[in-house]
C-alpha cells in the first residue's frame, strides 16, 4: 500500500504530521489480545446467579388485526415467572417518537414495544415471556395463543403505491410516509437542447446487515437503579430516551455498550421494542432480564434496508458533458419509519458523485409496506446513488462510443473547484457541499492498478472464458454532527484515561484513539486506557455510525489531549521552574531543558541520559497529574488534576471519496459469478491508522459483493420472509471474496483538525455498480442489461438464456 | 404457493364423490389426522400432527367443504395452526368421469375417475421461515399419501360390496 | 452427571443429555470464549474441538461430549499473555475485528495447521470455509493463518 498525501487545505495534515508519530502508523490492537483468547464481553457473556430469560411472541402475519391474546397456557408452564403484553406496559408501550423528523416525512409512524390491535409485519413483537431459562421461555412463548384475522398485505414497492393496495396505517393515502422533491439548476430547460437522452429503470432490492452477533439486551436492578449491557451502537443516546421514558433519574441508568459484535447500522436504532421491554420486566420482577436474539428473530426483528426503484433519465451533450439528470424513485420504508426519509434522503444527495451535475432534478416518495421496518445498513442509501450515476455513466459511454473511464474524466469535478457545493441539503441539514478530493488522481491511481489487466481478460476470453471488468467511482457523506466529545485524564500512576460515549463494534476505536491521544501527551500507547460505550464514564455522545467515529471523535481526543498536554506543560513548568513552553512532553515524563528531542530517554520511565546538560530535568506525568490534585492547600493550578473534556462539532460533513474496479468470471453452465480480482484506490484523508482502514475497506468490499451476488430477502406476496438462515440468506464465504488490492491518496479535509474524512463504508458503496458493470461487459456476447441488485447465479443463467 | 395436480381413481364419479365426502375417510386418509369432529354441516375440527423435517408440530384448525356440484366440484379449505406456525389451504377440486377403458375381454370397462386439484397453500410464521425449501415437497408427500390412502379405501369398499 | 476433559482439565456437568454442548459450555462451565451466532451450525463462530476434531457446539448434546477431550479458545495459547502463534499472527495482521466470530476461527485454524502444517492459500480458505466472519472480508485472516503456518512470529 502507497501513501501519496495531497494537502489541499493543509492545516489538516499539518496537524497530523506535526503531534505524534502515531498517527498514521499501524500499530497492533490494544483490545486483540482478550478477544483472541475468548476473554471479550459481549452481552450474552454477561451472567447473574439469578437471571431470568426472555423470550419474545412475534407475529406470523404480515397483516393482521389482533382479536384476542390468551396468556394463561403460558403461565401455567413451570418457571415461567411473567407475560408481559401492550395491556400490561400501558403509556410505556408507545408509540415511540420517530427519531429523525424531517418536514418531507408527511406521516411518520414510530415503532411501539409491543403490537395494538394490529400487527403490520412478521415478526412484530406481540408479548413478553420471562422464565427461569431461556428454553421455558421458548416454550411458554409458542403457548401464548394470540387470535388473529388476518388482513391483505402490501408487499412490494410497486404494489403498495398500487390505487387498490391495502393501507399498512390508518391515516396514510397510498402508503406514502414521505414525499420529497428537489431541483437544483434547471432539468426540463437542458433537456430541451439534449443531444443524447438516455432512460432506464433500476432496482436495488433488500438486504440485511447481519452482524455475527445478533441483538442482546441484558437488564439488572442494582442498587436504586438499574445497569443495561446493550449491543447497541448508540448507548448514550439510548440511555437518554430510556431514561427519559422510564422516567428515571439518568444517574439511576447506566447503560454499558460492551464488546458488540458488529453493528453496520442495525444496531444504531432505537428504541428497539427489546431495549423497553427488558428493563420493563427487570424493574418489574426485580431480578436480572436476559434477552437475546436468535438469529431467525433476528431477520424479522432487526431492520433491514436497501430497497429502492429509481426511474433515472440523463441528458447528454455530444461530447459526452453530463447535462443535467433526473430521478424520480421509491423508496420501502417498511412497516414503520423511526429513521424518517435519511436512507431516500442519502440515496438523492450522493447520486451527483463526483461530477459536475448542474441540472438535477431528483422526487421520491417513501413508502410503507407489511415487512420489517427498514433502517440504516453500512452504505445507508449511499449504494443506491451511485449504482444509479454510474450505470448512466457506462450508458452514456456505450451510447457516444466512448470508454467508461474517458466519459468520467470528462465529467470529473477538478482539484480546483473545491469546495464544490452540490446545491442540496444533505442528511445532516447542512450543505451537501464536498469539502476536498482530487478525482482525476484517483483515476490515474485506479489506471495504475489495472495495467495489465486488459491483457489478461483478453487472454481469458481467448481461452472462451467469460471474464470481464467493470469500474464505478464515488463521492459519499461522511462525519455528519452535531458532535462527539472525549474526556482524556492522566491518572497518577501515569496511565491516560480516554473516555468516549460512542460504541464499539470492531472499528478499534481502543487503539485509534489511543494514538491520537499517545502523540499528544508523549506516553507510550500501552498507557493509554480507552472506554468506550459506559455511560457511568461518558455522559454525552451520539454513536457510532456514518463513518463518523474518526472524524467526530478522534478530532475530540486530539482537541482533549492538547488541553491535557497543555496543562501538564503549565503544572510541570512550575514544579521544574521553567515557561510551559519549554516543556516537553515524551516518553512519560515532562521534561525541561536541552534541545527539543535530545537525550530521549529509554522508555517511558527512563531518567536522563548519561553525558545530558545538568540543566535536563524531568518528572513523571504521573508525578505531575498528583500535584495537580493535592490532598491539602489550594488548587493552584485552576481545576483539579490533569483532565480535559472536549467536543468537537464540524460545520458539516466531510467527503472522502474513491474508485473501485473487478474483475468478474461467470460460468457458462451455471451462471455463478466469481469476483477474480478488485481493486480500490480510497480517500479518507489522514488515516491514523492505516491498517485499520484497510480492515474496514476489506470487510466493506465483502459486504458489498455479497451485497451485489449472494445476499437478497426474499419475501412471498403475503410478506413472509422466506429466507431466515444463513443457508438462504448466503453471506459470502472465505473461498468468495478475492485478495483485495487497495492503494489511497490523502486530500485532508479543511473542516476538522486532523483533516480525517471517515472510511467505515467506504468499501461497500461501489460494488453493485462496479459488479453490474463487469457482468455486461463478461456477458457482452448477450448484450444483457443488468439494472438490478442484487444478481443471483439464477438470475444471472436467466439473462443467459435469451 | 399454488399447489395444483391430479389424481385418477378407478371407480365412477358418484363414488369417488361420496367417498371424498365421508369425513370417516377424510380422517382416515389425512395423513397425522388425530382428529376430524363435525361442528356443522361440512364444517369440522381438524387436528394434524406433521413430523416431516421442519415442519414438524401439531396443528389445529378447521376443515371446510363449500361450492358444492355434486358430483362434478367442491372447494376445499383448510385452515390450521400451530407452536410453529399457520398453514392456510384453499382451492377447488374438479371430480372428471373418464373413458371406461376399452376391456381386452370384451365385458363392460372399469369406470374412472380423474380428480384435478389446484390449492392455493398459504404458510406462516417460523414454519414458513425454516420450512420454505421443503415446504413443496412435503404439500406434494401429504397430497400424494392423502389420495393413495382414499384409493386404498375405495379399493377396500370395492371388495366389501 | 457427564463427564469430559474441557483445555486439558476434568469437568463433570448435571445437565439433560441433550442441552447444546455450547450452552453448557458457556452457562454451566463459563467458558464464554465459543459464541452463538445461528445456532444450527452454519457460521461457526462456536467450533471448539472434540478429540482434535473442530464441530459446531451449537449442534452436539452434551452426552455427545461424554468422555471426550475438549478444546476451547480458552485453552489455545495460555492465555492473553502468552499467545497460541495463530493468535499471535491474527494480532500482527490486525485480523480481528469486532472479536466474535475470531475464537471459532481461532479453533478452526488451529484444527487446520494440526492436520496439515503448511497448508497452501487455497487449502486455507477452503480450510476456513466454514467460519463466517462479517467484520473483516478474510483477507487478514487467511494472511495470518498463513503467517503462522509459516512460522513466522511477527
Amino acid at each position: 500500500m502507497s501513501v501519496d498525501v495531497r494537502e489541499r487545505r493543509g492545516e489538516g495534515a499539518e496537524a497530523a504530521r506535526s503531534r505524534g508519530a502515531l498517527i498514521g502508523q499501524s500499530p497492533r490492537r490494544l483490545e486483540d489480545a482478550r478477544l483472541l483468547t475468548g476473554r471479550g464481553l459481549f452481552v450474552d457473556d454477561v451472567q447473574r446467579p439469578d437471571m431470568l430469560h426472555a423470550a419474545v411472541v412475534r407475529s406470523p402475519h404480515a397483516h393482521a388485526r389482533i382479536q384476542g391474546i390468551d396468556v394463561s397456557a403460558a403461565l401455567a408452564l413451570p418457571g415461567v415467572v411473567a407475560v408481559y403484553t401492550a395491556a400490561d406496559l400501558g403509556h410505556l408501550n408507545g408509540p415511540f417518537s420517530v427519531l429523525i423528523p424531517h418536514d418531507d416525512l408527511q406521516h411518520g409512524r414510530g415503532l411501539s414495544a409491543l403490537a395494538v390491535e394490529k400487527v403490520r409485519h412478521v415478526g412484530e413483537a406481540v408479548a413478553l415471556v420471562v422464565a427461569s431459562d431461556r428454553y421455558i421461555a421458548e416454550d411458554a412463548a409458542d403457548m401464548v395463543a394470540v387470535e388473529y384475522e388476518p388482513l391483505p398485505a402490501a408487499v412490494g414497492l410497486e404494489a403498495a403505491v398500487a390505487p387498490d393496495a391495502p393501507l399498512v396505517h390508518d391515516g396514510v393515502p397510498s402508503n406514502v410516509a414521505g414525499h420529497y422533491v428537489r431541483n437544483v439548476g434547471d432539468y426540463e430547460a437542458v433537456r430541451r437542447q439534449a443531444h443524447l437522452i438516455l432512460k432506464e429503470r433500476f432496482r436495488v432490492d433488500r438486504g440485511a446487515a447481519s452482524p455475527m452477533e445478533t441483538r442482546g439486551v441484558v437488564a439488572i436492578p442494582e442498587g436504586r437503579g438499574l445497569t443495561m449491557y446493550v449491543s447497541t451502537q448508540a448507548p448514550v443516546a439510548l440511555r437518554a430516551w430510556l431514561a427519559a421514558w422510564f422516567d428515571l433519574p439518568e444517574m439511576e441508568l447506566r447503560l454499558i455498550a460492551p464488546d458488540v459484535g458488529g453493528g453496520f447500522g442495525p444496531k444504531v436504532m432505537m428504541m428497539y421494542p427489546e431495549e423497553v421491554l427488558v428493563p420493563f420486566a427487570a424493574m418489574r420482577l426485580k431480578r436480572p432480564v436476559k434477552w437475546i436474539e436468535d438469529r431467525r428473530e433476528h431477520f424479522v426483528a432487526t431492520t433491514h434496508e436497501r430497497e429502492q426503484v429509481h426511474d433515472v433519465e440523463v441528458v447528454v451533450g455530444a461530447d459526452g458533458t453530463l447535462l443535467g439528470l433526473k430521478t424520480n424513485f421509491l423508496y420501502d420504508s417498511g412497516a414503520y419509519s423511526p429513521y424518517g426519509i435519511q436512507i431516500p434522503i442519502i440515496s438523492a444527495t450522493t447520486l451527483p458523485g463526483p461530477y459536475r451535475l448542474r441540472n438535477y432534478s431528483v422526487e421520491f416518495r417513501a413508502v410503507y409496506t407489511n415487512t420489517p421496518t427498514v433502517a440504516v445498513y453500512r452504505g445507508a442509501g449511499r449504494p443506491h446513488g451511485v449504482f444509479v450515476m454510474e450505470r448512466m455513466m457506462d450508458r452514456i459511454a456505450e451510447a457516444l462510443g466512448l470508454a467508461p473511464m474517458e466519459v468520467r474524466r470528462r465529467n470529473f469535478i477538478q482539484p480546483d473547484q473545491f469546495p464544490w457545493d452540490t446545491g442540496l441539503i444533505y442528511q445532516d441539514w447542512a450543505p451537501c457541499k464536498y469539502d476536498s478530493g482530487d478525482y482525476p488522481a484517483l483515476a490515474d491511481r485506479l489506471e495504475r492498478m489495472l495495467v495489465g489487466v486488459a491483457d489478461e481478460v483478453a487472454q481469458a476470453r481467448a481461452a472462451g472464458r467469460l471474464v470481464g471488468v467493470g469500474m464505478g467511482f464515488y463521492v459519499e457523506g461522511a462525519g455528519p454532527g452535531p458532535y462527539e466529545g472525549v474526556r482524556v485524564r492522566v491518572e497518577p500512576s501515569g496511565k491516560v484515561q480516554v473516555a468516549t460515549g460512542v460504541g464499539t463494534q470492531g472499528q478499534s476505536h481502543f487503539t485509534t484513539l489511543a494514538q491520537v491521544v499517545a502523540g499528544e501527551l508523549g506516553v507510550a500507547l500501552d498507557q493509554v486506557h480507552v472506554v468506550t460505550g459506559d455511560t457511568a464514564a461518558m455522559g454525552w455522545g451520539i454513536g457510532t455510525f456514518a463513518s463518523r467515529a474518526a472524524v467526530l471523535v478522534g478530532n475530540a481526543a486530539y482537541l482533549a489531549a492538547q488541553a491535557v498536554a497543555e496543562k501538564a506543560r503549565t503544572v510541570a513548568a512550575a514544579l521544574l521552574e521553567c515557561t510551559p513552553s519549554e516543556v516537553e512532553l515524551r516518553g512519560g515524563r515532562a521534561w525541561v531543558g536541552g534541545p527539543a528531542g535530545a537525550g530521549e530517554p529509554a522508555g517511558a520511565g527512563g531518567s536522563a541520559p548519561a553525558g545530558a546538560r545538568e540543566t535536563v530535568r524531568s518528572l513523571p506525568l504521573g508525578e505531575v497529574a498528583r500535584r495537580a490534585n493535592p490532598l491539602r492547600g489550594t488548587l493552584a493550578f485552576g481545576e483539579p488534576g490533569l483532565e480535559a473534556t472536549k467536543f468537537f462539532s464540524p460545520q458539516q460533513s466531510t467527503f472522502p471519496s474513491g474508485a473501485h474496479a473487478a474483475v468478474v468470471e461467470v460460468d457458462r453452465g451455471t451462471g455463478f459469478a466469481k469476483v477474480l480480482r478488485y481493486f480500490v484506490v480510497h480517500d479518507c484523508g489522514t488515516m491514523i491508522n492505516p491498517m485499520v482502514v484497510e480492515g474496514q475497506i476489506h470487510g466493506g468490499v465483502a459486504q458489498g459483493l455479497g451485497g451485489a451476488l449472494l445476499e437478497k430477502l426474499v419475501f412471498d406476496e403475503e410478506g413472509q420472509l422466506l429466507t431466515t438462515t444463513f443457508a438462504d440468506y448466503l453471506l459470502p464465504l472465505a473461498t468468495d471474496i478475492p485478495a483485495i488490492e487497495t492503494d489511497h491518496i490523502t486530500t485532508t479535509s479543511p473542516l476538522n483538525p486532523l483533516g480525517i474524512k471517515g472510511a467505515g463504508e467506504a468499501g461497500v458503496i461501489p460494488c453493485h455498480a462496479v459488479v453490474a458493470a463487469a457482468l455486461e461487459d463478461a456477458l457482452r456476447e448477450w448484450q444483457v442489461r443488468i439494472s438490478e441488485m442484487p444478481i443471483n447465479p439464477c438470475r444471472i443463467w436467466e439473462l443467459m438464456q435469451r | 404457493m399454488q399447489v395444483a395436480g391430479e389424481f385418477v381413481f378407478q371407480a365412477g364419479r358418484d363414488a369417488v364423490w361420496q367417498l371424498l365426502n365421508d369425513p370417516e375417510v377424510l380422517g382416515r386418509c389425512l395423513p397425522g389426522c388425530e382428529q376430524l369432529v363435525p361442528v356443522a354441516e361440512d364444517r369440522y375440527a381438524a387436528k394434524v400432527r406433521v413430523g416431516l423435517a421442519a415442519v414438524k408440530g401439531t396443528y389445529e384448525g378447521s376443515l371446510a367443504v363449500t361450492d358444492k356440484q355434486a358430483p362434478a366440484a367442491m372447494t376445499l379449505r383448510i385452515d390450521m395452526k400451530g407452536t410453529t406456525g399457520f398453514v392456510a389451504i384453499a382451492g377447488r377440486m374438479l371430480f372428471e368421469a373418464g373413458e371406461p377403458d376399452a376391456p381386452a375381454g370384451g365385458e363392460g370397462g372399469v369406470a374412472s375417475t380423474r380428480v384435478a386439484y389446484d390449492w392455493d397453500v398459504k404458510v406462516g410464521g417460523p414454519v414458513a421461515m425454516v420450512g420454505q425449501r421443503v415446504l413443496g415437497g412435503v404439500a406434494k408427500w401429504i397430497i400424494g399419501e392423502f389420495f393413495a390412502a382414499a384409493k386404498a379405501e375405495l379399493a377396500a369398499r370395492g371388495s366389501a360390496v | 452427571m457427564i463427564s469430559f476433559t474441557v483445555n486439558g482439565r476434568p469437568a463433570a456437568v448435571a445437565v439433560p443429555d441433550a442441552k447444546p454442548l455450547l450452552d453448557t459450555l458457556r452457562d454451566d462451565l463459563g467458558l464464554t470464549g465459543a459464541k452463538e451466532c445461528c445456532g444450527k451450525g452454519e457460521c461457526g463462530s462456536c467450533t471448539v474441538l472434540m478429540d482434535g476434531e473442530p464441530v459446531c457446539a451449537c449442534l452436539v448434546f452434551t452426552a455427545q461430549a461424554r468422555g471426550v477431550e475438549i478444546i476451547t479458545v480458552e485453552g489455545i495459547g495460555g492465555g492473553p499473555e502468552q499467545l497460541d502463534p495463530i493468535q499471535a499472527a491474527f494480532v500482527a495482521e490486525g485480523a480481528a475485528q469486532c472479536g466474535y466470530c475470531t475464537p471459532g476461527f481461532i479453533v478452526a485454524a488451529r484444527a487446520l495447521l494440526d492436520k496439515n502444517p503448511h497448508p497452501t492459500a487455497a487449502e486455507i480458505r477452503r480450510g476456513l470455509a466454514g467460519n463466517l466472519c462479517r467484520c473483516t472480508g478474510y483477507q487478514k485472516i487467511l494472511q495470518a493463518v498463513a503467517k503462522a503456518a509459516e512460522g513466522r512470529a511477527d
